[in-house]
């Protein structure tokens, strides 16, 4: 009965992962076997904490990968709870509207997402700039500037995905008990002290989910690099997937991409382990 | 004045015509992308380059779709989007039936860790493994074709939970009478089990397929630029390159328009098996 689930999960995803271990100790090109792998010890992780090149592009790319996952966790959290009790409330409606809306933009391809984006951000005829003109902002350059590059890619994709984690929130929302708030009410709490005495502490399990999956879905960031940027300007957008299969895949650099990948990996570990840490020492207090 | 379509309570105030107005205002935020990518495909080229954009074509005009399939084969993309979603979907649905069945309802040694390892799956980038499954796929002789796309995905740790977590609520007993009247235990996951939990079946086949509709990095790496093969997301890349200083945004946004309609449908028509299931998932985990 669990065979062929199992096996296939062992075969596609399990094997690969020791191997991407193993090619991360060789120089291999990706275009050959793997027998025509070369053992080099540690030289692979010695080029990308070097000083050269390969080095330089990698921990960029690592450190544009970090600042864009904690851009996106910052702002989808907070936006999924305020938007989560927005649909949650009844006293007034469209709730159900606005759900439906937010929803709706997770289905949206990427790659469409990206394509529609980078026509919004256009600096001249693009209507993002057109609108802020309406308010007096001058125009930006969004992606075409490596300081604001980034953080347009930031908003396209928590434009994509919050409708997800607002869903998220409101399942979160149902299962605080009602009485809850009327207690709070009744010992004088006012809307203010009732969130942070009620419903946030409520909804960390969610939360905690929420960031998880918010992490593992940054660090996926592709399409818009790839179609867009091509993880320019100036670098400003190259991360780690883009950088990965560049290096891997179209250069055929198997050993030290694997390197990357394996690196990747043992960080995702060590977030995703202190996201449930701190969750841990809250809980405590 | 009491209660009314737009307010439920018993006296609006004024916060509830600011929260109304809010989620007037993010709803239209956030449709506008998706807004704004029909209006332009439906411009001429000459509006498309206008500055300040043009907000409301002129004569709205179909001839960048039909400029679309001059570019790509638009019918085979599309074909091939449907044959990599429903393929993978039918397969994705086949293994979690059989392994939910397995970890909700038999009792082995080793379960829980099992279950857990193959759980830990659904938290891996998929970057992390791609460069090895590239060569494995290539070993195996499925490198660009669209069996190469579906074959690694045909098993995956969300539908495996997912179903665990619905089958685990059907009655043994249920079961145990299959057993006494002399059915196969296959035969008691597709005609037993299975009925019990269509709604968890439908949730998963929706998020499979409108998932592997809009993947687009396995599907590049692995048909290395057979374009014969690409599915809709593929293409739509294409189209940008070929469009890559012409500047017809009209065509690009008509591509993304065809490639976003079948996911939006289906969600539109589906939309409550995915908010349902994402609540399931959510809370129980």
């Amino acid at each position: 009965m669990l065979t062929p689930a199992v096996s296939l999960i062992a075969v596609f995803i399990f094997v690969p992962i020791v191997l991407t271990i193993w090619l991360s100790f060789h120089e291999w090109s990706t275009q050959t076997g793997f027998g025509a792998a070369r053992f080099v010890g540690l030289r692979n992780y010695q080029d990308l904490f070097g000083s050269i090149s390969v080095g330089r592009d990698f921990k960029q790319a690592f450190l544009n990968t970090a600042v864009y996952t904690g851009l996106s966790v910052v702002i989808i959290l907070p936006l999924s709870v305020m938007l989560g009790l927005l649909v949650h409330q009844t006293r007034v409606a469209g709730g159900h509207v606005l759900r439906a809306v937010l929803f709706s933009t997770y289905m949206v391809p990427m790659i469409a997402v990206a394509l529609v984006w980078s026509k919004l951000y256009s600096p001249t005829e693009g209507p993002i700039n057109q609108i802020l003109s309406w308010v007096g902002i001058g125009p930006q350059l969004w992606l075409s500037s490596p300081d604001t590059a980034l953080f347009s890619i930031v908003i396209l994709n928590v434009w994509q995905q919050v409708g997800y984690f607002t869903v998220l929130v409101i399942a979160g929302l149902t299962q605080i008990p009602t009485p809850l708030y009327e207690a709070a009410r009744i010992d004088g709490a006012n809307r203010i002290q009732e969130f942070f005495g009620v419903t946030l502490p409520l909804l960390r399990r969610t939360l905690l989910f929420s960031a998880v999956i918010a992490v593992i879905n940054a660090v996926q960031v592709f399409e818009p690099v790839a179609l867009i940027t091509q993880g320019g300007p100036a670098n400003a957008t190259n991360v780690l997937t883009y950088h990965i299969r560049r290096v891997g895949i179209e250069r055929a650099q198997g050993g030290l991409g694997s390197a990357m990948a394996v690196m990747l990996m043992l960080s995702l570990i060590v977030v995703i382990v202190l996201i449930f840490a701190m969750a841990r020492q809250k809980e405590e207090r | 004045m009491s209660g009314g379509i737009l307010f439920r309570g018993p006296r609006p105030s004024k916060a509830d015509a600011l929260i109304l107005l809010l989620i007037i205002a993010i709803a239209v935020a956030a449709a506008f992308p998706l807004v704004w990518m029909v209006v332009s495909s439906l411009k001429t080229p000459a509006e498309s380059m206008q500055t300040p954009p043009v907000w409301v074509p002129a004569t709205p005009n179909l001839s960048a779709f039909g400029e679309v399939a001059g570019v790509i084969d638009a019918r085979r993309s599309f074909w091939n989007s449907f044959v990599i979603a429903t393929a993978t979907t039918a397969g994705i649905l086949i293994t979690s039936l059989m392994a939910g069945y397995a970890f909700a309802k038999y009792r082995f040694r080793g379960r829980e860790t099992l279950f857990a390892v193959m759980i830990a799956t659904m938290f891996l980038p998929p970057i992390v493994t791609l460069i090895p499954l590239y060569r494995l796929v290539t070993y195996m002789g499925f490198n660009a074709s669209l069996i190469g796309v579906i074959v690694p995905n045909l098993a995956n740790a969300f539908g495996i939970f997912l179903m665990r977590q619905f089958i685990a609520v059907v009655p043994d007993e249920l079961i145990d009478a299959a057993r006494v009247d002399g059915a196969s235990e296959l035969r008691i996951v597709f005609s037993i089990v299975a009925p019990s939990v269509v709604p968890a079946i439908a949730a998963l086949a929706l998020f499979a397929f409108v998932y592997h509709w809009n993947a687009y990095l396995w599907p590049l790496t692995v048909l290395q630029g057979n374009t014969a093969e690409y599915p809709i997301v593929l293409s739509l890349g294409r189209l940008l390159s070929y469009n890559r200083g012409a500047m017809n945004t009209g065509l690009v946004m008509a591509g993304a328009t065809l490639a976003v309609l079948p996911p939006l449908v289906l969600f539109v028509f589906l939309q409550r098996f995915f908010v349902d299931s994402i609540v399931s998932a959510g809370v129980k985990g």
